[in-house]
């Protein structure tokens, strides 16, 4: 067949009105394709800044913290999610990616390391390149390990790190010591301190805010590329990924690599609200509540990691009002049960109930309302 | 200089060359052409054709679904003033050669393998059929080495080689076009005979685009290139070559073709049409649709489309009253019910955006259009046949009446003879004769320019017509009573369970019925109930089927009078086919055919 006359592959007009008639792929594969979505995602946003001015500097720690760990939750639904590959060492990953931001921020020659760089532009992709480099190096075990076997290896790595930071001191500061986190500072200014655009959890949360919108954007736009494709067909079938032309050595690489690179980044960010940084967070209980967001959200979707992310961590502050309610469950982590096993316990009642329920998480609850309202009046 | 379409396409390509003139499904995206791409084809089609030796009065066949090819081969053949005949897809071999050999075709285009084997098989029937164009090389391409065959592809190079030796030779033979020439074979679908071809003129087809298109014979305000069609009826007919190649061509009409008769539903919803015409058959199946999917709905979705479709019901009423005009009170319920229902519905039924719809080609139940009407489609009857090249009447919007074709076009000289009640219509649109059959020609044409339209009717109310049935299927019971069976039919079929209707009872003490279910929602209704059956036969013949349908006869027969009712029904143990010879190329039913066919049946409800 011969080309179609006067088709031109560049030219991509919509049609008025209509929102199912593509005259070019690239409408078909437009992030928002109609106008409905355009406005939504608009107001979504803007309410998202404006919430800034809103709420009280409390709330807005805690939503920060929140977009750090969508962050980091979109990172690991880029390997798990969309690639398939199960991973549950994201919180080693993240721990690199928090000791080199703050290794390169810190002030020389302080009790640990410090190479006094706290420019947030250089700190923050260094933060995500070394863990990026840390997960292609381990990527090789994933192209030979599948399902049940690389979780345990990748749990493996956990450990192995939490061991490396508990007893690298120069860097860590040691267990029960910590050091202070990155400190982030832009063209010469503290944002983690009050200044002329506002106090400190405001500056954070802003900032927060514009990198999460960032980084979804990206994780989107992978995910609809040629690469996204083939992280979903490997996802779905390996062997038949490989027939169709696809080097899932390569592809499992680059899936592990990026999702390094985000949990590196969200590492980096994660401690900048508090300011400070402890070896013995970066256990397993880090890397579940990653699943945890990943699972509750919605599988293979960025909007789900983001949700699930909010989830869990607007669940923490209702859990830790639990033992003025309950008095059963202590505040104390020496007692128990206490706050902290009811939420580990949560976390896994959570992911238990959604995998039985909603597999799709939040993100297929909100499928599942709006295909009933598209398909109304009928049902299909 | 003659006006043609073709000559109208070329002025839009030179005045809007970018705009769109129709989009093609291919791969997923709707692959839009401009009025430029449109012309440059149509000249390289018509190149090759002179290439070919086609001289003026030749014949080319187009033997295709729906595509673009099928308006470059048809213009094509217009451009060197020759005659373009279409061929239903779905004709067997055996009427491919009758209206090969009938009308003398010089080349054919021919879709695809299909199409191409079917020729090839009755080669030796059309002596001169001397090439044969295939548009899709798949199992054609180095397989097939009949020195007669020319892709698509070969065709366009021949063209531009001989636009390069004879730049101009193409407008001067469109120069040479005058009024009388004829450009296109419409073959009647042939319901009692083998099938005419209806010669229309180039005068013709200009007074049918200025009363229809240009004039807005149908649409108010006219078509214009802001509007959208959808191509999918066969273009062989002269009701969707009116509504694609000339609304196109004359008010630039965007049309979208869809991807087969199939997807339909699906590229309806896509393009949302502001113009849609239908065959009853295809209004009929998009109503039993909307009956099976809100049954299966969820209860709060059921009973929310259930009060909808009532209210629906009695704005149709009012509208049916007002000839299609809102009153406050039926504005006010629609209102409420589009934000509740109709948008949705109409957006699902890819109706959302119609503007004009509009049904003709065969009669249809009055109860199917007031669905329409109520849910907010502006649907319309109109009338017209092949010899007065589809002009004749038309419900305009705002004066619609149901149960009636409408009024007659400005132009329209419409009588109808006091002997027989037959209707005659007289207008430059009048064809100029049957394909080399003077004598058919003869019948239905008057010395006076009065066409016999062979259809019985009357005046309602002075200005609207309604037909009562075609002449020649007006049955007279052994009580010398007229019936018009076409009427009972359609209210028959009206019923989203009953696919068709054929009553019989010429010279008989009372009518019969042969039926036919539509398998998709008795098969759902059965489902629902928990009958089990295995075929379309079996599933007619369970008792709960013949209850069901009883009720609908019985509550059919309540509407007529004594004679008019159907005494006896029996199920006709097959879907009717065109391929077996008992539905013309337009799902129009054969009588002759069926009563032969089924004769047995038929005589079972006599003599029981």
């Amino acid at each position: 067949m011969t080309a179609p006359p006067g088709v031109s592959g560049g030219r991509s007009r919509r049609v008025r009105g209509r929102p199912l008639l593509y005259t070019s792929y690239a409408q078909d594969m437009a992030l928002l394709d109609t106008r409905g979505k355009r406005i939504w995602t608009g107001v979504l946003v803007a309410a998202a800044f404006a919430v800034s001015v809103l709420l009280a500097d409390r709330s807005l720690e805690v939503l920060a913290v929140a977009y750090v760990l969508a962050i980091g939750a979109i990172g690991l639904n880029i390997v798990t999610g969309y690639a398939g590959q199960v991973s549950l060492g994201h919180a080693f990953f993240v721990a690199i990616g928090a000791y080199t931001a703050a290794a390169l921020s810190g002030p020389p020659g302080g009790e640990t390391l410090g190479y006094g760089l706290a420019e947030i532009w250089i700190w923050l992709p260094a933060a995500g390149l070394v863990a990026a480099v840390a997960g292609v190096l381990v990527a090789p075990l994933a192209t030979r390990l599948r399902g049940l076997y690389l979780a345990i290896v990748t749990l493996g790595l956990v450990f192995l790190g939490e061991h490396v930071f508990k007893e690298w001191k120069e860097l860590t500061g040691g267990p029960g010591v910590g050091r202070e986190a990155a400190i982030p500072q832009l063209f010469g200014y503290r944002l983690d301190q009050d200044g002329p655009l506002g106090t400190k959890e405001q500056v954070l949360y802003l900032l927060m805010l514009s990198l999460l919108v960032v980084f979804a954007v990206a994780a989107r736009n992978l995910a609809r590329s040629r690469v996204g494709r083939a992280f979903a067909a490997i996802r779905d079938r390996d062997i038949a990924a490989e027939v169709i032309g696809v080097p899932l050595t390569r592809y499992k690489v680059l899936a592990f690599g990026i999702s390094s690179f985000y949990a590196g980044c969200a590492g980096g960010l994660l401690y900048c609200v508090s300011g400070y940084v402890e070896p013995g967070s970066f256990n397993l209980l880090l890397s579940v509540q990653f699943i945890a967001m990943v699972l509750i959200g919605g599988v293979a979707t960025v909007s789900g990691a983001i949700a699930g992310a909010l989830f869990i961590s607007l669940l923490q502050p209702v859990t830790r009002a639990l033992p003025a309610l309950v008095p059963v469950i202590s505040g104390d982590t020496t007692q128990t049960p206490n706050v902290f096993q009811v939420e580990t316990v949560l976390y896994g009642l959570l992911i238990v109930l959604f995998l039985v329920f909603e597999p799709r998480g939040l993100f297929g609850l909100w499928i599942r309302a709006r295909n009933y309202w598209k398909s109304w009046p009928f049902s299909y | 200089m003659t006006v043609t379409i073709v000559t109208r396409v070329r002025e839009r390509a030179l005045s809007a060359p970018t705009a769109v003139a129709m989009r093609r499904k291919d791969l997923g995206i709707w692959q839009e052409i401009g009025w430029a791409g449109y012309w440059e084809q149509v000249e390289l089609v018509a190149h090759a054709l002179l290439a070919l030796g086609v001289e003026p009065g030749d014949r080319v066949a187009v033997h295709s679904e729906n595509r673009p090819e099928w308006l470059y081969a048809d213009l094509g053949t217009v451009a060197v003033r020759g005659i373009t005949v279409g061929l239903y897809p779905t004709n067997p071999p055996a009427e491919v050669a009758y209206l090969l050999a009938d009308s003398g075709a010089k080349i054919l285009v021919a879709e695809d393998q299909e199409q191409v084997d079917k020729a090839l098989a009755v080669l030796d029937e059309c002596p001169e059929l001397r090439h044969i164009v295939y548009l899709e090389p798949r199992g054609i391409r180095g397989r097939y080495t009949d020195p007669r065959l020319m892709s698509w592809p070969e065709l366009l190079e021949l063209g531009a080689g001989h636009r390069s030796r004879h730049p101009g030779a193409v407008a001067a033979r469109m120069d040479a076009a005058t009024p009388g020439d004829v450009m296109t074979l419409i073959y009647t679908s042939g319901t009692t005979g083998p099938p005419k071809g209806v010669m229309l003129t180039v005068r013709n087809v200009e007074f049918a685009v200025k009363t229809l298109v240009t004039g807005g014979g149908f649409t108010s305000p006219p078509p214009s290139d802001r509007d959208l069609a959808v191509s999918y009826l066969p273009l062989c007919h002269v009701a969707e070559r009116a509504f694609t190649v000339w609304f196109n061509a004359a008010s630039g009409v965007q049309v979208n073709f869809a991807e087969s008769i199939d997807t339909v539903q699906a590229n309806l919803r896509e393009v949302q049409p502001t113009i849609l015409f239908g065959v009853p058959r295809i209004w009929e199946k998009v109503l039993a649709q909307v009956d099976i999917r809100r049954a299966a709905a969820t209860p709060v979705k059921r009973a929310t489309t259930r009060f909808w479709l009532r209210v629906a019901d009695r704005i149709g009423d009012t509208l049916v009253r007002t000839g299609g005009r809102h009153t406050t009170r039926t504005r006010l319920m629609y209102g409420l019910g589009w934000v509740f229902c109709y948008r949705a519905l109409r957006e699902r039924l890819g109706m959302r955006r119609v503007r004009y719809a509009a049904s003709g080609a065969a009669p249809i139940a009055p109860d199917v259009l007031k669905f329409y009407m109520g849910i907010g489609v502006p649907m319309h009857e109109v009338y017209g046949m092949s010899e007065n090249t589809a002009v004749a009447t038309a419900n305009r919007p705002g004066r619609v009446r149901l149960g009636t074709v409408g009024e007659p076009h400005p132009g329209v000289e419409l009588r109808i003879d006091e002997l027989t009640g037959e209707i005659l219509t007289r207008h430059p649109g009048t064809f100029a004769g049957y394909w080399g059959n003077p004598r058919a020609t003869a019948d239905v044409l008057e010395p006076d320019g009065w066409l016999h339209t062979g259809d019985v009717g009357e005046f309602v109310d002075g200005g609207h017509v309604r037909i009562t049935d075609r002449m020649k299927d007006i049955l007279i019971t052994a009580g010398g009573k007229n019936v018009a069976p076409s009427q009972i039919e359609n209210a028959l079929k009206a019923s989203p369970y009953l696919k068709e209707a054929v009553v019989v009872g010429d010279q008989r003490p009372y009518l019969v019925a042969l039926i036919g279910i539509e398998p998709d929602t008795v098969g759902e209704w059965a489902r629902r109930r928990g009958i089990t059956y295995t075929t379309y036969r079996d599933l007619s013949e369970k008792p709960e089927t013949r209850e069901l349908v009883r009720g609908i006869v019985d509550e059919v027969n309540e509407r007529f009078a004594r004679v008019e009712q159907v005494k006896r029904f029996a199920f006709l143990p097959k879907e009717l086919d065109h391929e077996d010879g008992e539905l013309t190329a337009t799902q129009k039913v054969k009588r002759a055919a069926i009563a032969k066919l089924f004769e047995d049946l038929v005589e079972g409800m006599y003599t029981r």
